[in-house]
C-alpha cells in the first residue's frame, strides 16, 4: 500500500527537521482529520468546501501547508519525489496534482550538490515547455528542505516497462531514442550547450499518451558553445556509472558529447534488456567503458542499422562520436537506424507511443513503484549550518 | 496535421504496439486498460484517491498484462529471466546515481592551488610505478600528470598488526599501494562492519607489497566495498586523496586546452572559428614528442595533418637550400594548408630541439567541423591567403 499511517504531527516545521512526508503522512482514512488539522493552520483560509478562494500557484511564494501528500512516486540518490495536490483553492484547483521534487538542505550539503541543485533549478526553469520535459511550475523551501514543484508526468519509468517487458523490440526502441535525439538536440543546440548528464531508463517517464518526458536536471549544466563566460567543458565526475562516457571516467574534461555516448547505451539497453558495460564492482565497469568495445550478444538478434547508431555513439574518441561530430544531431537523425522517420512528426508527437500507460484518472500513481515514506537520515540543519549554507538556496 | 498516408517507421503497418499512424482510433496492444466504470476513482479529490486497488481492486487489469494487481509496480511484475539470452548476475534494480565534489580550474576560481609534492627515493617512484602501471585510472596520464601523481603520494605507516586502514560501508576519499607488509581484506555480506568478533565478515583476499585497494574513492565518494587490515606490524602504504588527484589531471588538461585555444586563435586559416570549434578542435589534438633532427614533414610528402609546436623548436628547409626558410617557437604553427587540400609539402620540417608538437589530421577536423573551405567561406575574409603564402613556406609557391 502506498501511503503509510504516521501519526499527526506538526505541519510546522522546525521541528528538528521532521520530515515533510513524516510530519503529512496522509492516508485516505486520515484525509479528513488532515484537511483538519491544516485548516488549524490557516484560520484565514477559506474552507476547502465546495469552492474556496481561487489559489493560483504563480501568485505568491508557496509553503508546505499549499499541499497535501498523497505518496511517494520515486526516490532518487538525492531527493524524494512526491504526489501532491493543492490543500486549498477552487475545486478545479484542488483537483489538479503535481509531482513535489523534495530535497534534503543537510543531505545537498554533505553529498556536496549545492551547486548541482542550483543548476537544476535555474536549468529546469529554462527549458520547461519543451513537450519531451517536464515542466518546473515553482521552487521554495522551508528550514529544512528545498522543493521543486513540477507537472505530474502519470504514465511512471520507462525504466519500470522495459524491465516489465525484459526489452523493446526495435521500433519501440525507434520511438523512444527518436523523442530523445529531440531533447538531446534541443538541450545541446537549442539552449546554449546544456549537458544533461544523466540519461537512463529512470530518468525517462511516460505521459499519459506514452511519449517519453525527461526528468531530473539534477546535473544538468550549462556550457557555453559560444561567445559568453560559460566555459565548453565542465571536470566533476557525475551521472550512473553503467552510462558514464570514458572522458567523464578520465576526468579529461567532459562536454555535451557525454549525453550522446549515453543515448548509444540506453539503445543497447532497450534491444538487450541490460547495459553493454556492466559488473558487480563499478571499478570494473569502468575498466570495461574505457578498454573494451561495445559487444552484441547473438539472442536478440540486433539489426545492422542498430548495431552501427550504438558503436557510434559509444565512440571513446570524441572527434569520431556521433552527435559531437559534425552536423550534431542532424547527423544522428540522419542515420539508416531512424530511416524513414519524420521527425516534424516526432516533435508534434503525431506517431503513437508504443506503450500506452493505463492511467485511470488524473492522479492514478499506480504506474509507480511503491516506497517507504519515511527518510533514512534527519539530520538536524542546525543554525551553524543554515549561516553557512543558506545563501546558497535564496534562489528556491 | 493531416495523418493521411503517413506511415510509421515505428514498424509501419505491421507495427506490434498498434497503428503506429495518428489517429484515435482505440488504443493499441499494450492499452489493456479496461474503460474505468467507476467514477468514483476519477478524481483525485476523491477519498480513495492514492489508493490503487480502491473498491476491491478488480476493476482493473493489470496494465502489463496477466496478473497485475494494481498492488504491485510495474517492475515487481518482471516475469523470470531467461537464463539464455540474459546475464542472470545482472542486477536488474534501479541505479543510483554518482557525483564527485565539483571541481572548478583555478583558472576560474583564483585560488592558488599546486599539487602537494611529498619527496621519495628514486627506488620508491620506480615500485609505485610498477604498482600502478595495471590500472587503468593511471594508465592513460601523460608523463607530467604521472609525475605529479607520483609526487602527491604521501607515505603512512601502519605500525601494528589489525588496524582498520579502510571499513567496509564508510565513505571513501582514499586509494592506497601497500609499500611494505600485507593486508587482509573481509568482506561483509550485509554491506557493512556489523559489531562483533564476525563483524568484518569472510576474508576474502590478501594484498602485499606492490599491491593497492581502494581506488573508487579516486573516482567519487562510494561505502567502502570492504574492510582492509594491516596483518602484520610494520607495514607501510602510501596514499593518494581523491581531490588531489581529480585536480591533478583537470589542472593539466584544462591548462593544455587553454593553451591549444590560444595557439589556434593566432592560425589565420582558423581565425573565423568561434571559441566552441577552436574547443573542439583543441580537444581533438593529439600530443606527440620528438627528438632534436627528426624530420616532423618531409618536402613533396601529401599533406595529411597540421602542426602546433608546444615546446622546443623546428626548422623550416627548401630542398636545395641548406639554410632554413624558416624559424618556429612555441606557438608556431606549420602545414595548415594540409587541412585545405592534399597538396605535397612545399618544405620539410626539422626539430632543433627536443620537441612537443599537437597535431590534428584533416579527416579529423573535417569530421568535427565539416570542409576548412566551409569554414573560410563564412566570414568575409580578408587577405588569410597571402598571409599565409607570404609566412608559410609549406605553401607551394603558385600552386
Ligand atoms: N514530474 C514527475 N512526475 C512523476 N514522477 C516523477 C517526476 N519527477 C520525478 N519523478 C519520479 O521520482 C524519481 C526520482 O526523481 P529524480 O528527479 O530522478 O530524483 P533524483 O535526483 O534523486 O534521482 C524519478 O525516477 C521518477 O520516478
Ligand atoms: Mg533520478
Amino acid at each position: 500500500m502506498a501511503a503509510t499511517v504516521a501519526p499527526s504531527q506538526s505541519l510546522l516545521s522546525g521541528g528538528g527537521g521532521l520530515h515533510p512526508l513524516q510530519a503529512q503522512g496522509l492516508h485516505a482514512a486520515q484525509h479528513q482529520s488532515q484537511q483538519q488539522l491544516h485548516q488549524q493552520h490557516h484560520q484565514s483560509q477559506q474552507q476547502s468546501g465546495s469552492d474556496g478562494e481561487s489559489f493560483d500557484l504563480t501568485s505568491r511564494k508557496l509553503t508546505l501547508d499549499d499541499f497535501v501528500r498523497v505518496r511517494t512516486l520515486g526516490t532518487g540518490t538525492f531527493a524524494r519525489v512526491v504526489l501532491v495536490r493543492p490543500s486549498h483553492g477552487t475545486e478545479a484547483e484542488r483537483s489538479k496534482v503535481y509531482a513535489l521534487k523534495i530535497l534534503r538542505k543537510t543531505e545537498v550539503i554533505k553529498l556536496k550538490q549545492i551547486d548541482h541543485v542550483r543548476h537544476e533549478r535555474e536549468i529546469l526553469a529554462d527549458v520547461s515547455g519543451h513537450p519531451f520535459i517536464t515542466s518546473l511550475v515553482a521552487s521554495f523551501s522551508d528550514h529544512d528542505f528545498l522543493y521543486l514543484l513540477l507537472d505530474y508526468i502519470p504514465g511512471g519509468e520507462l525504466f519500470s516497462y522495459l524491465r516489465k517487458f525484459r526489452r523493446f523490440d526495435e521500433d519501440m526502441a525507434r520511438f523512444y531514442a527518436a523523442e530523445i535525439v529531440l531533447v538531446l538536440e534541443y538541450l545541446h543546440e537549442q539552449q546554449g550547450g546544456i549537458a544533461y548528464r544523466d540519461m537512463k531508463p529512470e530518468n525517462l517517464l511516460l505521459d499519459a499518451e506514452g511519449h517519453i518526458k525527461l526528468v531530473d536536471f539534477g546535473f544538468a549544466k550549462r556550457l557555453g558553445n559560444n561567445d559568453n563566460d560559460h566555459p565548453v567543458e565542465t571536470y566533476t565526475l557525475c551521472g550512473t556509472p553503467e552510462y558514464l562516457a570514458p572522458e567523464v571516467i578520465h576526468n579529461k574534461g567532459h562536454t555535451t558529447a557525454v549525453d550522446w555516448w549515453a543515448l548509444g547505451i540506453l539503445i543497447y539497453e532497450f534491444l538487450t534488456g541490460y547495459p553493454p558495460f556492466w559488473h558487480q564492482n563499478p571499478i570494473e565497469i569502468y575498466k570495461q567503458i574505457v578498454e573494451k568495445p561495445v559487444i552484441f550478444p547473438h539472442d536478440p538478434p540486433i539489426s545492422d542499422a542498430a548495431k552501427d547508431i550504438i558503436r557510434q555513439l559509444c565512440t571513446v574518441d570524441r572527434s569520431r562520436r556521433l552527435g559531437n561530430i559534425s552536423g550534431g544531431a542532424a547527423r544522428v537523425k540522419a542515420h539508416p537506424f531512424f530511416e524513414g522517420v519524420d521527425w516534424e512528426a516526432v516533435a508534434q508527437k503525431r506517431y503513437r507511443g508504443p506503450i500506452i500507460p493505463p492511467i485511470r484518472y488524473p492522479g492514478d500513481a499506480q504506474c509507480f513503484d511503491v516506497y517507504p515514506e519515511d527518510d533514512v537520515n534527519k539530520e538536524e540543519y542546525t543554525s551553524d549550518l543554515e549561516s553557512r549554507y543558506d545563501e546558497y538556496f535564496k534562489d528556491f | 496535421m493531416s495523418s493521411a498516408g503517413f506511415t510509421s517507421p515505428f514498424g509501419a503497418n505491421t507495427n506490434p504496439f498498434g497503428s503506429g499512424r495518428v489517429d484515435s482510433g482505440p488504443g493499441p496492444m499494450h492499452r489493456v486498460v479496461e474503460e474505468d466504470e467507476n467514477d468514483a476513482v476519477t478524481s483525485p479529490t476523491t477519498p480513495s484517491f492514492g489508493l490503487t486497488n480502491a473498491g476491491g481492486g478488480s476493476v482493473f487489469q493489470g496494465p502489463f498484462g496477466g496478473d497485475a494487481t494494481s498492488d504491485a509496480p510495474p517492475s515487481g511484475l518482471r516475469s523470470p529471466l531467461n537464463p539464455e539470452t540474459y546475464p542472470a548476475q545482472y542486477n536488474f534494480g534501479r541505479r543510483t546515481s554518482v557525483s564527485a565534489e565539483s571541481l572548478k580550474p583555478v583558472a576560474d576560481t583564483y585560488d592558488n592551488w599546486t599539487p602537494p609534492v611529498h619527496p621519495k627515493s628514486q627506488e620508491q617512484i620506480e615500485r609505485l610505478k610498477e604498482a600502478m602501471s595495471g590500472n587503468f585510472l593511471f594508465s592513460h596520464l601523460d608523463e607530467e600528470q604521472t609525475s605529479q601523481v607520483l609526487g602527491a603520494l604521501v607515505e603512512k605507516p601502519i605500525p601494528t598488526k589489525g588496524i582498520k586502514v579502510i571499513t567496509q560501508g564508510d565513505p571513501g576519499d582514499f586509494f592506497y599501494v601497500v609499500e611494505k607488509g600485507s593486508f587482509d581484506i573481509y568482506v561483509n555480506s550485509k554491506g557493512s562492519l556489523q559489531p562483533g568478533p564476525d563483524g568484518m565478515g569472510q576474508k576474502v583476499d590478501t594484498i602485499s607489497a606492490g599491491g593497492s585497494f581502494g581506488e573508487l574513492a579516486l573516482m567519487y565518494n562510494a561505502p567502502r566495498a570492504a574492510t582492509v587490515i594491516s596483518a602484520e606490524p610494520q607495514c607501510t602504504l602510501w596514499a593518494l586523496d581523491r581531490m588531489t588527484f581529480r585536480r591533478i589531471l583537470m589542472e593539466s588538461t584544462f591548462a593544455r586546452r587553454r593553451m591549444y585555444e590560444s595557439f589556434l586563435e593566432e592560425v589565420p586559416l582558423l581565425s573565423s572559428l568561434t571559441p566552441y570549434e577552436r574547443s573542439k578542435i583543441a580537444d581533438a589534438l593529439k600530443s606527440q614528442k620528438f627528438p632534436a633532427g627528426h624530420t616532423i614533414i618531409r618536402e613533396g610528402d601529401p599533406g595529411h595533418s597540421f602542426f602546433l609546436l608546444e615546446l622546443g623548436e623546428a626548422v623550416a628547409y627548401r630542398s636545395g637550400n641548406d639554410t632554413p626558410v624558416k624559424h618556429y617557437h612555441k606557438g608556431d604553427f606549420f602545414g595548415e594548408l594540409a587541412l585545405l587540400n592534399d597538396a605535397p609539402r612545399a618544405a620539410s620540417v626539422v626539430s632543433k630541439t627536443e620537441v612537443k608538437v599537437a597535431t590534428l589530421g584533416k579527416s579529423a577536423f573535417q569530421r568535427l567541423l565539416g570542409p576548412v573551405e566551409g569554414i573560410m567561406r563564412r566570414t568575409k575574409y580578408v587577405g588569410v591567403k597571402s598571409g599565409v603564402e607570404d609566412t608559410d613556406p609549406l605553401h607551394v609557391p603558385g600552386a
